[in-house]
């Protein structure tokens, strides 16, 4: 049925349409850029591989670290010869913590948190414990994986 | 006799310095040959790919189009209306409220 | 747009119908030549467009002599149509740089310099000259061999000046030859140096441009012409025909992309039949023409010289041309115009042929 009078005026009408037409043509455009601009928004590692010969040797005590994707992960010997996984990163705001040997604790300076040889958050501001790994032993590699995560190595 | 003289030449030939300059040679000038040879790609090399991007691209220009033409809807409009007289506003007129 | 309550906003806190009354004060002269008016602002819109693709690649691209070529390989391999941006940005490049090229002969031939426009000629002028070094600096962030052949022709070319030479090669190189500190420091003049300085001036250029209107071809000034409202009659042409530019450059984009060629080297001896950007070429041609010594002088420091005085006299013409000052007709300069025009021309084909 034809309409006496126009819904709209021409002057809505071109409005709609080229205002409309321009966000469709700009967010195409945007969406090229973010691409572009947001390349790989980083992932976390599920599991790393290292070499087994680096990290059996260091003295008890101490700490040796390793690259967890873009972050650090603390290989820790304890006294009795017992190894630990953690992530080396403050629950808090994660800045790197440190290993205090003498006191065996991790300490991180940004807040003064403190966690203790099993990675719990003991004093200071961070809210939830240093996210441990699973540690195992494949031949000469050594896997530290998330909890939970099954391990499949690709077949080199 | 010759034999001799062949093999001294030999000896020469492949003496271990000698052997060491020319692998030292083909080791270091190999990589940079393969480098020189690799070509880099700047276009997609997947088919899939590079088809994609063709059709961007018409579809790119399809929009563009598609704006030069409202553009020149709106020129044509306001070209109307001034040519009427009727593009000016009055600043003293009412608003309905 | 239909918005009251933003616009009563905004009108309690500035004056919008000022501004409005001002949008609505510029009109544009009709008449057989004012298809000219147009490459300004195509050249400006390429020049945009030549800011927002650079600061896309200034996201990845790492200026050090070590890092850069692989930082643009990275670019083009890894990242999701890096090499389409990168492509983009070349091409602008070329697109500018003409566009500039036919806005620079299509003011001089129309003598859109005359009085009282000497100064938008004079900010034009400078525009020009950091364009030219924009494209220099630009290609060199490349560091292929190319690149580094042309900025060493181009930095010992400036050495050749006489009494200032040394210095302004000195300043450019940043060091005895080509090497990383000038790949850092025409970084530097590229990405932060130059686009402040070509900001202020196209803000100058076309504060002059508003303030003295369209200048219309000597011949037609005495005719009464109907004059077209800016806002929105012209503005949709530009729009429009910017539209047509970018749909221009983004195809050239897709369908060329621009080869990385070898990895510069400083031992090694330049390629081949190298040649610089096509806009350089015209100088490469004249430089050519010397001989190496004319009556017992130094031949490149006359090239130079003689380069630089044509050049200088190209910038001065607003000033020489008295009779368009006037108001009068000026055969002669038309002609110089001319002259220049072909002799670019001809200079730039030459080059890319031989």
């Amino acid at each position: 049925m034809k309409l006496k009078f126009s819904l709209v005026t021409r002057r809505t009408f071109l409005n709609t349409l080229f205002f409309g037409w321009l966000a469709a043509f700009f967010s195409g455009t945007v969406y090229a850029l973010m691409r572009f601009a947001f390349p790989t928004l980083g992932k976390e590692p599920d599991f790393v591989v290292l070499n087994w010969k680096d990290f059996v040797d260091i003295p008890p005590n101490s700490v040796k670290p390793f690259p967890w994707g873009g972050t650090v992960g603390l290989y820790y010997k304890k006294d009795d010869g017992s190894m630990i996984a953690l992530k080396g990163v403050c629950t808090h705001m994660e800045c790197n913590v440190a290993y205090k040997p003498a006191e065996r604790r991790f300490y991180c300076a940004c807040h003064q948190g403190w966690f203790d040889a099993d990675g719990r958050n003991i004093s200071g501001p961070p809210p939830k414990p240093l996210e441990s790994f699973a540690i195992t032993k494949e031949g000469e590699k050594l896997i530290i994986a998330r909890k939970g995560v099954k391990v499949e190595l690709p077949k080199a | 006799m010759l034999t001799r003289h062949i093999q001294n030449h030999l000896k020469r030939l492949l003496n271990r310095t000698r052997l060491a300059a020319v692998a030292a040679l083909l080791f270091w000038t190999t990589p940079l040959g393969a480098a020189a040879a690799e070509k880099i790609a700047v276009f997609p090399e997947v088919p899939y790919d590079g088809y994609i991007v063709y059709e961007s691209l018409i579809v790119f220009w399809a929009a563009i189009i598609g704006l030069i033409v409202i553009i020149r809807m709106k020129l044509r409009e306001i070209e109307r209306t001034q040519a009427l007289g009727a593009d000016r506003q009055d600043k003293d007129a009412p608003l309905l409220e | 747009m239909n918005c009251p309550r933003l616009r009563d906003w905004l009108e309690e806190r500035y004056d919008l119908d000022g501004i409005k009354g001002i949008a609505r004060g510029k009109f544009v002269p009709e008449h057989r030549h004012d298809i000219w008016y147009y490459t300004g602002g195509i050249t400006l819109f390429l020049f945009l467009l030549q800011f927002l693709t650079g600061m896309l690649m200034a996201f990845y691209y790492v200026p050090h002599v070590d890092f850069a070529y692989k930082s643009i390989i990275e670019i083009v391999t890894k990242l999701r149509m890096g090499w389409f941006f990168k492509s983009l940005h070349h091409w602008g490049a070329q697109m500018a740089i003409l566009f500039l090229f036919v806005h620079l002969f299509g003011t001089l031939l129309m003598k859109s310099y005359r009085k009282p426009r000497e100064l938008v000629w004079v900010t034009g002028f400078i525009l020009l000259g950091i364009s030219i070094f924009f494209g220099l600096s630009g290609y060199l962030l490349l560091w292929d061999e190319r690149a580094f052949a042309a900025v060493r022709v181009a930095t010992g070319g400036a050495g050749a000046f006489p009494v200032v030479g040394g210095f302004i090669k000195a300043f450019l190189r940043g060091s005895i030859d080509v090497t990383g500190e000038t790949l850092l420091r025409f970084y530097a003049f590229h990405v932060a140096i130059l686009p402040l300085v070509t900001l202020a001036l196209i803000g100058l250029h076309l504060l002059f441009v508003q303030f003295h209107g369209m200048s219309v071809p000597p011949s037609l000034e005495k005719e009464k012409l109907r004059e077209v409202p800016f806002f929105p009659n012209v503005f949709y042409k530009d729009l429009m025909i910017w539209l047509v530019v970018l749909g221009v450059v983004v195809t050239l984009a897709v369908l060329f992309p621009p080869e990385i060629g070898v990895k510069a080297d400083p031992l090694a001896p330049p390629p081949e039949n190298i040649k610089p950007e096509w806009y350089f070429l015209f100088l490469l041609q004249t430089l050519k023409l010397f001989p190496g010594s004319i009556l017992g002088m130094n031949g490149e420091t006359i090239a130079i010289l003689t380069v630089s005085g044509a050049i200088l006299f190209f910038f001065l013409i607003p000033f020489l041309d008295r009779k368009s000052g006037r108001g009068e007709r000026s055969p002669l300069f038309t002609w110089i115009g001319i002259f220049y025009l072909i002799y670019f021309l001809v200079m730039t084909a030459v080059g890319f042929l031989s």
